[in-house]
């Protein structure tokens, strides 16, 4: 399993070696090491993305991430442990992991999700 | 009491005392980690991720003897004769068996914790001879493999006297420190996380760690201190230098953590 991840980091590495200039997608956000890597903690739902064991997180699908709604997202992403101290959760805007736009591709990603 | 008798009682007393705060650090761990995980046993955690992974323990068994070309080349480098004529065989009690349960240990004189890979060095430096690159698998991870291998089956039997205390107090508060761009402490996965999976990667816990280094992954020894580097790296930090006080700090507050867990020197590891 951990080499179907391998390898699904590997080609969205790839793609964006291809693609040097364009953006990297919102999977490609939640899934490379050098971005959010949000598939180390968190499950997608089957068929969108890497199907991988990841529980340090809970499992994200679309029913959670709506009820959650867009700009608490963006505020969890952005800095977790400000509501939860204890989280385990990168602060990826507040320690520049990702940019705003990213942060906001992102949240985008995770609304749409089944 | 007389003054001789207190001045015997405070000797005595004091590291015990010392003993006791490490374990009350590791009791207390201990507890947190069985609350999350009460199918397990301690006794378990030796096998770090591999206790909660049945395919993985498969695998292990599979591939028991990947460390066998390493175990040769560490032997001969331990057995290796140096331009006066000893060795490292001849540096360590025993040839070197059972002692690694051991280290590290704190040498009051330089005070200053020593790891194993240390003592390794200041016998070749004694002798006069270079020291190795503790982050080279091929000369250093081999001998540790074969060194390491010849205290299989000992229990890990740490000491932390009352002179050691704040070096063990200060690889604790780093286990517990959030560090890097990524904001974690080694805590956050291996005592809060404890079991899960990063990626498909289960999270081992941080009481039997230090019992089975090296790890053989693709045919290479993969020190505990190089392993920590990977963490750290995955952090976002800047890493430690293998052999550097914090490194040893860590090293000797993880070893303490797994005292009375048998050691297991060179279980295959996937890439």
């Amino acid at each position: 399993m951990a080499h179907r991840l391998a390898a699904g980091a590997l080609l969205a590495a790839a793609a964006i070696t291809a693609h040097a200039q364009r953006p990297a997608t919102a999977l490609e956000l939640f899934v490379q090491r050098g971005k959010g890597h949000c598939i180390a903690c968190h499950q997608l739902p089957a068929g969108v993305g890497p199907a991988t064991r990841s529980d340090l997180g809970p499992a994200l699908d679309g029913t959670r991430m709506r009820a959650l709604g867009k700009e608490a997202m963006r505020r969890v992403i952005s800095d977790p442990t400000a509501a939860n101290p204890e989280t385990v959760m990168p602060p990826y805007g507040k320690h520049h992991i990702l940019e705003p736009a990213e942060i906001d591709r992102l949240v985008e990603f995770l609304d749409a999700l089944p | 009491m007389r003054f001789r008798d207190a001045l015997i009682a405070m000797f005595v007393a004091a590291p015990l005392l010392a003993g006791a705060a490490a374990e009350q650090v590791r009791a207390e761990i201990a507890s947190r980690l069985q609350q999350q995980l009460p199918t397990l046993s301690i006794q378990d955690y030796g096998a770090g991720g591999a206790a909660f992974d049945e395919a993985l323990r498969a695998q292990v068994d599979q591939n028991s003897g990947a460390a066998a070309l390493l175990v040769e080349a560490g032997h001969n480098l331990w057995t290796a004769k140096f331009r006066d004529g000893k060795s490292l065989a001849g540096c360590f009690p025993n040839g070197g068996r059972r002692i690694a349960g051991h280290y590290p240990l704190y040498d009051a004189r330089v005070k200053r914790v020593v790891t194993l890979e240390m003592a390794i060095n200041q016998c070749r430096k004694a002798h006069g001879e270079a020291l190795f690159d503790q982050a080279d698998p091929q000369t250093m991870g081999a001998i540790e493999a074969y060194v390491r291998s010849l205290s299989n089956g000992q229990k890990m039997a740490v000491r932390v006297p009352a002179a050691a205390q704040a070096r063990f107090e200060e690889g604790r508060r780093m286990y517990f420190t959030r560090m890097g761009q990524r904001n974690f402490a080694c805590a956050s996965c291996h005592v809060q996380g404890a079991g899960k999976h990063y990626e498909d990667e289960a999270l081992s816990p941080a009481i039997g760690q230090a019992t089975h280094w090296p790890e053989i992954r693709d045919g290479a020894a993969v020190t505990l201190q190089a392993r920590m580097r990977e963490c750290l790296e995955r952090m976002g930090a800047a890493p430690f230098a293998a052999g550097s006080d914090e490194l040893n700090d860590l090293e000797y507050f993880l070893s303490y953590l797994s005292n009375g867990l048998p050691l297991n020197a060179n279980p295959w590891r996937p890439k």
